[in-house]
């Protein structure tokens, strides 16, 4: 809903402005995450919410920043109400900026409901199992990774890596399979650069993705403190697509790092206590009002999926930003360096990845009857060849049995014929499960410990 | 001449013997050359099929683009029509609302926003401020309420605004401002009539 009509009170008496805050005295009436509209002296407008009140003063968080903001010639209005999305079905198919504002030259969305971005807490007891699954059409996300309605499943990567390519083929490829229920992509890009942000765009628009997705762009120029609302926005909009039109959501949300860092800068300027690098104490429950906004409700037909992206700064997975994550999500797919370096596309190191719902979500009666132990035997290979690969280094080639020789092709089978995919390529589970016994099939059968020997005798293409 | 005859024999025989096998030969080289072509034949089939198999996914995506696109397009357009219906009945609104005749359920509406604004601002030391036109009444009003509320000290500001109705109060200091004037009340509402507007317009019954 919009303001009541007894809401907009204006202060002029700005006291003080601290990075992205802004201090105003003489307060009668304010709440905790009260929207502000904050006019400059020339007249132009910004928005704010307030963090603090008490003692007849406001601290008002300016999303747009506060550069060119004065003390005096200020002006901020309380709106008395809490940021809001306006939401309706036709917000598929649209560009938003970072504030849910539109960005692609249109009309704002006339607005079914008015939502509180900051979405309402989903209650426990109502909460569903994740067990359905997710086709992404990216072989090893979907064969060993699988990703399940209403899970959480973070891509943790590096500076330089291709997540945003990975973002962009998941979120035009993503489908429901198997069901006529509707399915929408949520997509929140949070800091990234423009190049990056016209490729996400084109990418949907040219694949013909655009129509079932909403985009929320949040530019590296733009306002570090945007950066807050943006997952919250986007968030929004999925819980209303999915729980209130019954839509199966997709919500990727990329870069987080990003968000963390611009956590990081209000609270510098609140001059709190700084916890680990720098973020806040309060950083592991920020991330968990946005990540636990995802799952499926009792009795609603539609679920949030979210694929949260994160770069792990100089490659550290004990970083406090994955760290925490990895704490609230189910799961990682963690993208590694080694494998970009050799060209391989997409770089997920399998070994250090894990889907924790994958076991719900498939085998019979739900994807394939083979697809669980496929995937187990195909850890196993690829972990072996590892190992196969570093003991290789020591004593050479010339030094391994046979088994071993096999389980080094079979390694790189793995990564050249399973793993790498163009980004463009959109496998289905059967092509997929196909590639994946193919690798297997270099194996010899009495290797393949972990599959039944019903589904070697249907599969399984190799020598005794 | 014997000798001759078993020579003769000898070559006919051997004529005879490599005839059988380049036939041999040659029937085995047709046979293969049938089993390639049966071979080749299955392959080409297959490679046909895929080329079709994939040709028609990429007429599906195609198709599917194509389609949601011009549904996108065509949506994009009415929205565009219907903010540029929906804007020129505002600007209607508002100038019917400048040029009615303030009658009687204007001037209840008058006294409604003045009572409403003074206390929002929080202080009894206030400034009204409205446009040249209502001033009179304004002050009639502020006039009532002091006498009602002894001790709110209002005064309204010989310098009109620019509004079509309604008031502002400030607080005497000019720290702080309601605004509570018929274009503020409409802006705020705006999102509330605009998707009435639109339902209207699409045929569909507005919300009351």
């Amino acid at each position: 809903m919009p303001e009541s009509t007894a809401s907009g009170i204006e202060y002029t008496k700005v006291a003080e402005i601290k990075g992205p805050l802004m201090v105003i005295d003489g307060i009668t009436k304010a709440s905790f995450d009260e929207l502000v509209e904050i006019e400059t002296a020339e007249g132009e407008r910004r928005l704010g919410k307030v963090l603090e009140v008490g003692f007849g003063k406001a601290v008002v968080q300016v999303f747009e920043g506060t550069t060119g903001l004065t003390v005096s010639g200020t002006k901020a209005k309380f709106l008395g109400k809490t940021m809001e999305m306006p939401v309706s079905q036709e917000l598929l198919g649209r560009v938003f900026d970072g504030l849910g504002r539109p960005n692609d030259g249109l009309p704002e969305p006339i607005a079914d409901k008015f939502l509180d971005v900051n979405g309402e807490p989903m209650n426990p007891e109502r909460r569903e199992y994740p067990t359905s699954f997710i086709q992404t059409g990216v072989s090893v996300i979907d064969g060993m990774l699988t990703l399940v309605r209403g899970q959480k499943l973070p891509i943790f990567s590096g500076s330089g890596m291709p997540h945003n390519i990975l973002a962009a083929q998941i979120a035009r490829q993503a489908s429901v399979v198997g069901t006529k229920e509707d399915f929408a992509v949520v997509f929140a890009a949070i800091g990234v650069q423009y190049s990056e942000a016209q490729y996400f765009k084109r990418s949907l628009e040219e694949s013909g993705a655009l129509r079932r997705s909403v985009l929320f762009l949040n530019l590296a120029d733009d306002p570090a403190i945007e950066r807050i609302i943006t997952p919250r926005v986007a968030l929004t909009v999925a819980e209303y697509l999915a729980f209130d039109l019954g839509m199966h959501v997709l919500a990727i949300l990329t870069d987080m790092t990003n968000y963390a860092e611009a956590l990081r800068e209000i609270s510098a300027a609140r001059e709190e206590v700084p916890g680990r690098k720098g973020y806040p104490g309060y950083l592991y429950t920020d991330l968990a009002n946005n990540y636990e906004r995802a799952g499926r409700i009792k009795g609603k037909n539609g679920s949030v999926t979210q694929v949260p992206i994160l770069s792990m700064p100089a490659d550290d997975i004990t970083h406090p930003i994955p760290d925490l994550t990895g704490y609230i999500t189910e799961g990682q797919i963690v993208l590694g360096r080694d494998l970009f370096r050799k060209g391989i596309y997409p770089p997920v190191n399998v070994l250090s990845s894990l889907s924790r719902l994958m076991k719900d979500g498939v085998g019979e009666g739900k994807t394939r009857a083979d697809h669980p132990e496929v995937g187990n035997q195909m850890y196993d290979l690829y972990s072996r060849a590892q190992e196969v690969r570093a003991l290789a280094e020591i004593v050479g080639r010339a030094g391994l049995t046979g088994t071993d020789l096999k389980y080094l092709d079979a390694g790189d089978m793995f990564e050249n014929h399973f793993l790498k995919q163009a980004a463009d390529e959109n496998r289905n589970l059967d092509e997929t499960l196909a590639r994946a016994w193919e690798v297997l099939s270099t194996l010899p059968e009495a290797e393949l410990t972990k599959i039944k020997e019903k589904y070697i005798k249907a599969y399984y293409k190799g020598s005794k | 001449m014997s000798s001759n005859s078993a020579l003769e024999r000898t070559i006919n025989k051997v004529l005879s013997q490599k005839e059988t096998e380049l036939i041999s030969q040659i029937d085995s080289a047709f046979q293969e050359s049938l089993k390639n072509l049966e071979a080749s034949r299955g392959k080409l089939d297959a490679e046909r099929a895929r080329i079709i198999e994939s040709a028609k996914k990429q007429a599906e995506n195609l198709k599917r683009q194509i389609v949601g696109s011009s549904r996108l397009s065509a949506r994009n357009k009415e929205l565009v029509m219907i903010e540029t219906d929906v804007n020129e009945a505002f600007e209607r609104a508002k100038a019917w609302l400048a040029s009615s005749s303030k009658d009687e359920s204007y001037r209840a509406l008058l006294a409604k926003v003045v009572e409403e604004a003074i206390p929002s601002v929080g202080s009894d030391d206030v400034i009204v401020e409205c446009n040249k036109n209502d001033t009179e009444q304004v002050k009639k009003i502020v006039a009532d309420l002091s006498k009602k509320n002894p001790k709110l000290k209002a005064r309204v500001s010989d310098q009109p605004i620019n509004a079509i109705g309604g008031v502002r109060v400030k607080s005497a200091d000019g720290t702080m401002s309601f605004d509570n004037t018929l274009d503020s009340r409409i802006e705020r509402l705006k999102p509330l009539i605009r998707k009435n507007i639109a339902r209207m317009l699409r045929g569909e019954a507005g919300e009351e």
